[in-house]
């Protein structure tokens, strides 16, 4: 583990992804702490103040820190998504290798039935879920996590279906292994690389769709202070106060860079030929 | 006369994260007009380092630190990228390993042979059409001129490694580099090859390099042999010699490990008692669907029989189904047909319960992909324990009987050499106390003296256990050591079934025959 830390740090990606990473990090545990202004104290003499001393990032329409508002929304964004991912990803791999594993009319099955599921773009399947379970930030997670799951599980089969071909597995099934202890045990830690990589990329995509739930007022409600939320607010005012709707969205794209930059490193961390 | 080639104190060095490691120690070699310089040895001996050097496609990391190649008067290190374009190919030839990847897929066979005419001999495109037509008929390929407008995936494996010959003696090289032509060849097919060298070489006169892991193949084709050991050359000799009289240490314990027939390891009998008998067994993949036939089935309705501690030896070249048989005995793969095994009728893979699992265990041929790369050696080994009934504290004891050191337990597969993972896969077969191991070609990657320790390995735990062996493989002076009967497959059908002491007698099937032919036996 350590090992593998070592070499991430050694990648010029894997270095900016972690400090970035690290940075936004911090922001979720100790947010509200550093914050200079509590996220939702209105300030009406400063209604749209432009950045400066005052507000380093400017105000928006209530006069309401840009700075502190992304500082204590980054732990209603980030764990979200990263939480959705880790969901999606696990629930996809699970599936993927069990349909590697069985294999035959089985794997056809799961695969067209995945096939169909990805056919719904995946904005669309969480809008749809959302609105059928209700508004609120913990739907829009499960509403994620189900349109992430097929992409993952497809990776994850075509990645298991390698090792489902090697003789490891072969002498597990002809000691009479079982199932779970096959897929669990034999195939999964083998396909781990392809979905710790994977997901990390897809964080940032949940980042940007958990962001357009809220943008579209299905993920948080007001007056929460999640970036999506923030670009939609500040929308209406963009010719006002343009910074309204840069910085959070420059937040948005800081993380979901952050997490393909790792995403990036990773891959090459993981690879076990790249001994330099 | 001065040589063709000659490689002068030339010493070698891959930077790795650890430092230079030298990979090649003060090599000094010379190939004279018209002489075929054999070079021996095992794997990471840097045989093909030397032969990457020669052809100057070294990779990154590599440091020449010392020494000179010249091929005829030509200094090689100091040649210009333009220069070497030049001498790759028109001078110099060579002819890799793995015929299937060293021609391009998506060219046909005559661009690509008429490409290399047109480069480096500068003839126009029509003469060259002709010379080339001209060439594949020479290495005794049927209607060449069909053969020049087919792709590399119509033709076989033993007819692409017959172009890249052509295509390399066309060029009217001085040196020829070849860098084991027919490992990746069946046995007959090889021997085909090496026939053709032969003719050639007395043809041409050609000088060659010619690399390869098997010293008796060498000393069959080779005028001298040199061996390389670790990187460095210990023994250089006439190939007649290098058999009768091995000088160095290592050479001798080089010919000792190669196999041969008149030199038996086993000599007791089995029992009478049949332990498995398979019959009718055939072996489908993939079925017929709506607009195709099935495939022919891997297997044709094959029957064999095994005693109580018998060694069968089951032989063939690949695709004959000999590997598709011990999948079926395993149930790896489906079949119809019947099993008895102790008494135990068994028609298909669901009537394998744990009791014949576990009494009938499988050792693959690759130890690499037969080890699961996230699992401890004690993970490993302790999985048929748990399976079948034991205690984890027989890890050391299992480790003991494969002579590795209990050290070894907490190790990852990585950490092993081929050799040693090998003896894992075999110490996991053993841990289940089996009655019948199935042996799935499991010396044919690993170099000659390992193939001999693993060998005496197995024989020895056979004595102490009296397991009865399946032996798959290719090697037929191999299994002569060992097999109390021979079975002899192809294209799915047994042709053989002697015991081993009959395989001189007149009655051997003519594929047998012709199989032991291929078999190269050592000269001397």
């Amino acid at each position: 583990m350590t090992e593998l830390f070592i070499r991430l740090m050694r990648k010029p990606q894997g270095f900016v992804g972690l400090v970035l990473l690290a940075l936004i990090a911090a922001a979720c545990l100790f947010g509200p702490a550093l914050a200079p202004y509590a996220p939702e104290k209105i300030d009406f003499l400063g209604r749209f103040r432009a950045p400066g001393w005052q507000n380093w990032l400017g105000a928006d329409q209530f006069g309401r820190d840009i700075l502190s508002r992304l500082m204590v929304g980054a732990r209603s964004t980030v764990p979200l998504a990263f939480i959705a991912t880790f969901v999606g990803s696990a629930a996809g791999a699970i599936i993927g290798v069990g349909s590697a594993y069985l294999g035959g009319r089985t794997d056809e099955a799961i695969m067209r039935t995945i096939d169909a599921v990805m056919a719904i773009p995946g904005l669309l399947m969480a809008l749809l879920l959302v609105s059928t379970l209700g508004n609120g930030a913990g739907n829009a997670v499960i509403a994620i996590a189900v349109a992430f799951a097929p992409g993952m599980a497809r990776v994850t089969r075509s990645a298991a279906l390698n090792i489902r071909n090697q003789d490891y597995v072969k002498a597990a099934i002809a000691r009479g292994e079982a199932a779970p202890w096959i897929i669990f045990r034999e195939m999964l830690p083998n396909v781990m690389a392809p979905i710790v990589i994977e997901s990390t990329i897809r964080v940032s995509f949940a980042v940007m769709l958990f962001a357009t739930l809220s943008f579209l007022g299905v993920g948080a409600q007001p007056p929460a202070s999640e970036w999506g939320l923030m670009v939609a607010d500040a929308r209406q005012y963009m010719h006002q106060a343009p910074w309204g709707l840069i910085a959070p969205s420059a937040a948005i794209a800081l993380t979901a860079i952050a997490f393909n930059l790792v995403g990036d490193g990773l891959r090459d961390a993981l690879n076990p030929k790249d001994e330099r | 006369m001065t040589s063709v080639l000659s490689i002068q104190n030339y010493t070698l060095d891959y930077i790795s994260s650890v430092g230079p490691v030298r990979v090649l120690h003060d090599i000094s070699l010379q190939i004279e007009p018209g002489e075929v310089l054999g070079l021996v040895g095992e794997s990471g001996s840097g045989k093909s380092s030397l032969a990457w050097a020669l052809m100057r496609h070294l990779p990154g990391n590599a440091r020449e630190v010392a020494g000179s190649l010249r091929l005829g008067d030509i200094d090689l290190q100091r040649l210009s990228p333009r220069e070497l374009t030049r001498i790759r190919g028109r001078r110099l030839g060579m002819v890799f390993q793995d015929p299937s990847t060293s021609l391009n897929p998506t060219l046909t066979i005559g661009r690509q042979i008429t490409e290399a005419l047109i480069q480096h001999r500068g003839l126009k495109p029509r003469d060259a059409d002709a010379l080339a037509i001209d060439l594949l008929g020479h290495v005794d390929l049927n209607n060449p001129a069909a053969i020049m407008r087919r792709y590399p995936h119509e033709i076989s494996g033993g007819e692409k490694q017959r172009v890249i010959i052509a295509t390399a003696f066309g060029c009217r090289p001085d040196v020829i580099l070849f860098d084991e032509p027919t490992t990746a060849l069946d046995v007959i097919t090889g021997a085909r090859i090496l026939e053709l060298f032969a003719r050639l070489r007395r043809e041409t006169g050609v000088a060659a390099l010619y690399i390869s892991h098997d010293l008796a193949l060498v000393t069959r084709v080779a005028d001298r042999v040199a061996i390389l050991e670790r990187g460095r050359l210990v023994e250089q000799a006439p190939a007649a010699d290098i058999f009768r009289a091995p000088r160095h240490a290592n050479t001798r314990a080089l010919v000792d490990a190669v196999p041969r027939p008149e030199r038996r390891l086993v000599h007791d009998k089995p029992r009478d008692q049949v332990l498995l008998a398979a019959s009718e067994i055939e072996v489908r993949y993939g079925s017929g669907g709506l607009f195709r036939d099935a495939p022919p089935p891997a297997t044709k309705k094959i029957g064999l029989e095994v005693r109580g501690g018998e060694i069968l030896g089951l032989v063939g070249e690949s695709g004959s189904g000999k590997s598709s048989m011990a999948r079926a005995l395993t149930g790896l793969a489906r079949f119809s047909g019947k099993i008895t095994f102790d008494e135990h009728e068994i028609h298909g893979m669901r009537d394998m319960d744990a009791a014949y699992r576990r009494d009938v265990q499988i050792i693959f041929q690759h130890p690499d992909s037969s080890l699961n790369p996230r699992h401890r050696i004690d993970e490993i080994l302790s999985r048929p324990l748990k399976l079948y009934g034991g205690h984890l504290a027989d890890i050391p004891r299992l480790l003991d009987q494969v002579r590795l050191p209990q050290s070894y337990a907490n190790r990852w597969p990585h950490q092993l050499s081929g050799g040693e993972k090998q003896r894992i896969a075999i110490a996991r077969a053993f841990a289940a106390r089996p009655k019948l191991v199935i042996c799935d070609e499991i010396t044919a990657p690993l170099d000659v003296s390992v193939q001999a320790q693993i060998i005496e390995l197995l024989l020895a735990l056979r004595a102490a256990t009296g397991t009865a062996f399946l032996f798959i493989t290719h090697d037929l002076n191999l299994i002569r050591q060992i097999a109390h009967r021979i079975a002899v497959m192809r294209r799915g059908e047994m042709v053989d079934l002697l015991p081993v002491e009959d395989f001189d007698a007149d009655h051997v099937h003519p594929y047998t025959r012709e199989l032991m032919a291929a078999s190269p036996i050592p000269v001397g």
